[in-house]
């Protein structure tokens, strides 16, 4: 299982979440999904943003129905460390010299 | 009148560039000067003795003289820098014949135009080059480079640094050809900016060095503050003596390292409190797996596994959130196994793709199994592709000889990558099968198609393997093998 598409994330809730409060967001994000609002589009996970789909919630509320699969979730949700913002792009590395071997006559 | 001082200067310009080539010293630059001194006095010698029969009017002799005497002198430079820029592959090859480089002289020719088809690909040509190549037979380092220069046309760079590096197991010599393996690797490592990698082989004098190489070797060891990195102006000396300083002129702006901080002593790995575990295992598994992983990280995250899995907290924990979500009966002990397996997995793929060993000596509930599956995994790994190769053999099925070559490299790849990665327990287990499947194989192909170059490096390797395990019987074996003389288009090659 990945972290980034535990339940709990795709949910956005804490994993003391009830289960009436589960079936409540779940309902609320499918319905702000079919009309395609910005905000429900994507969760925030501990390895930074990720698209969130129709599909992906119905798996995240028919994971946490099941006692077994939700002690799991909960107990990497509830250890994992907080949601991180996207990532700022990391520098381009230091090339060496690009081209530089056709310009000694060996190429490409 | 003419021949005696011509054949000395023969004599000193052999001379000069082969001490050059074992050389990479100061020496270095009084050789080159030497042998350009020579070249310049033979071509005006030569010219003169055109010039001479000319006016005498017998000018077939004029002609004669100017393929003997000025041709061989002039044919590289001018492979080198007119007939391959425009990828004139067969005239490159003659040129290369003509340059006169030693016993076999069509192996620089092939090697000249191979690197003329790089700068201008056409299929007709690569087709010729391949059936010229693939009709010299036993194999050589020049079959191997030209190979190579095909891979480095296709745009294959990383393909072609591989097989250029493999030439080193070859037993047949061109020095010429070993000139063009070396610069080649040089720049394209002065590319990448890998002038670590540039600098060891300047150490370890793998490859003679031409006037080009030699300049980036000096740049590499100056980058790198090396002791004995060449001055400023053994450096300029070096560049005014090698082609394409245009191009090479900004490499001689060796930017100023910056002054190397001390480093920050490491914080003594606090004693978490029991609760702790999970968190710390949680955070530092995610570390791991977004990140390019590296060996300690990947012993610490498994010891925080190991640790919190064991830890009696999160049974305390696991239990009392079962009770409250009314699982099943025995979820406790599932879910346990499931995150083990689960982080065991991520771990190993993480593992897999950084080529790490399983930390040592870490025997817990994600230590056990990881050791174990990585283990597992390149030795199952490595069993099959060498008994594909072992059951080729079997069958009789002979590949060219490149290819044979070119199977043998990536497996002994395959082999150092899973050794380098599982440590000296691997090679240990590894190491039986590669040998009774190599051994057979390297006398199949002495044997049976009298590929001494390629079955004597196979031999070798297995030899150089026997000896890191200490494996006395195979090392007997080994040692015979590589006793064989080897015959080559250079003549016979006793081993050391």
């Amino acid at each position: 299982m990945s972290i980034a598409d535990n339940p709990f994330f795709v949910l956005g809730l804490s994993p003391d979440a009830s289960r009436i409060e589960i079936e409540r967001e779940a309902q609320k994000l499918l319905g702000m999904l079919e009309l395609d609002f910005a905000d429900a589009r994507s969760y925030q996970s501990p390895l930074g943003p990720r698209p969130r789909t129709p599909e992906a919630v119905r798996a995240a509320v028919a994971a946490l129905r099941d006692p077994y699969r939700r002690l799991v979730a909960e107990l990497w949700a509830r250890h994992a460390p907080p949601a991180q913002p996207a990532a700022p792009p990391e520098p381009p590395r230091a090339p060496g010299y690009p081209g530089l071997r056709r310009r000694l006559g060996w190429r490409p | 009148m003419y021949a005696l001082p011509y054949l000395v200067l023969i004599k000193l310009h052999q001379l000069a560039i082969n001490a050059r080539r074992r050389d990479r010293t100061w020496r270095y630059v009084a050789w080159s000067t030497m042998a350009a001194l020579c070249a310049v006095l033979m071509m005006v010698l030569g010219a003169a003795f055109c010039w001479l029969m000319w006016r005498l009017g017998v000018w077939w002799l004029t002609l004669v003289a100017g393929v003997l005497l000025v041709l061989p002198l002039v044919a590289a430079p001018v492979a080198r820098h007119v007939l391959v820029p425009l990828g004139r592959v067969k005239l490159a090859y003659w040129a290369g014949v003509a340059s006169r480089p030693g016993t076999d002289a069509p192996a620089l020719g092939f090697c000249f135009a191979a690197w003329a088809w790089s700068c201008r690909p056409t299929p007709s040509a690569e087709a010729w080059l391949a059936r010229r190549r693939d009709a010299r037979r036993p194999l050589g380092d020049a079959e191997v480079v030209v190979t190579a220069l095909l891979l480095a046309g296709r745009g294959d760079a990383d393909g072609a640094r591989k097989l250029m590096r493999s030439v080193a197991m070859i037993v047949e010599v061109h020095p010429s050809v070993r000139e063009l393996v070396g610069e080649w690797l040089a720049a394209d490592a002065a590319e990448r900016g890998a002038w670590r990698e540039l600098y060891d082989d300047a150490i370890a004098a793998r490859w003679p060095a031409t006037p080009l190489t030699y300049l980036l070797e000096g740049i590499a060891a100056r980058r790198l503050e090396a002791a004995g990195a060449p001055g400023r102006y053994e450096l300029v000396a070096r560049w005014l003596l090698a082609p394409y300083r245009r191009a090479t002129r900004t490499l001689l702006r060796v930017p100023v390292a910056a002054p190397a901080r001390p480093p920050e002593p490491a914080a003594a790995p606090a004693e978490l409190p029991a609760l702790d575990h999970l968190p710390r295992a949680v955070a530092a598994h995610l570390d791991l797996t977004t990140r390019r992983a590296s060996a300690p990280a990947l012993a610490d995250t498994v010891r925080a596994w190991d640790a919190a899995l064991a830890d009696a907290g999160t049974h305390a924990w696991l239990s009392r959130r079962a009770l409250e979500l009314d699982a099943p009966l025995g979820a406790v002990d599932r879910a346990l196994r499931d995150i083990a397996t689960a982080v065991t997995d991520e771990l190993a793929r993480a593992a897999e793709a950084a080529q790490l060993a399983a930390p040592a000596a870490l025997l817990g509930a994600v230590g056990t199994p990881l050791a174990r599956r990585l283990r597992h995994g390149r030795l199952d790994s490595l069993e099959s592709a060498f008994t594909r190769w072992a059951g080729r053999r079997r069958a009789g099925e002979r590949y060219p000889s490149i290819d044979e070559w070119r199977e043998f490299v990536a497996l002994q790849a395959a082999y150092e990558a899973a050794c380098s990665a599982g440590g000296d327990e691997l090679r240990r287990l590894a190491f039986p099968h590669a040998f009774s499947t190599g051994s057979n194989m390297a006398a199949w192909l002495w044997n049976e198609h009298k590929e001494y170059a390629l079955s004597h490096a196979i031999s070798r390797w297995l030899l150089d393997e026997a000896r890191a395990v200490g494996d006395t019987e195979a090392i007997e074996l080994g040692h015979r093998n590589c006793s064989l003389t080897i015959h080559t288009r250079l003549g016979k090659v006793l081993p050391d």
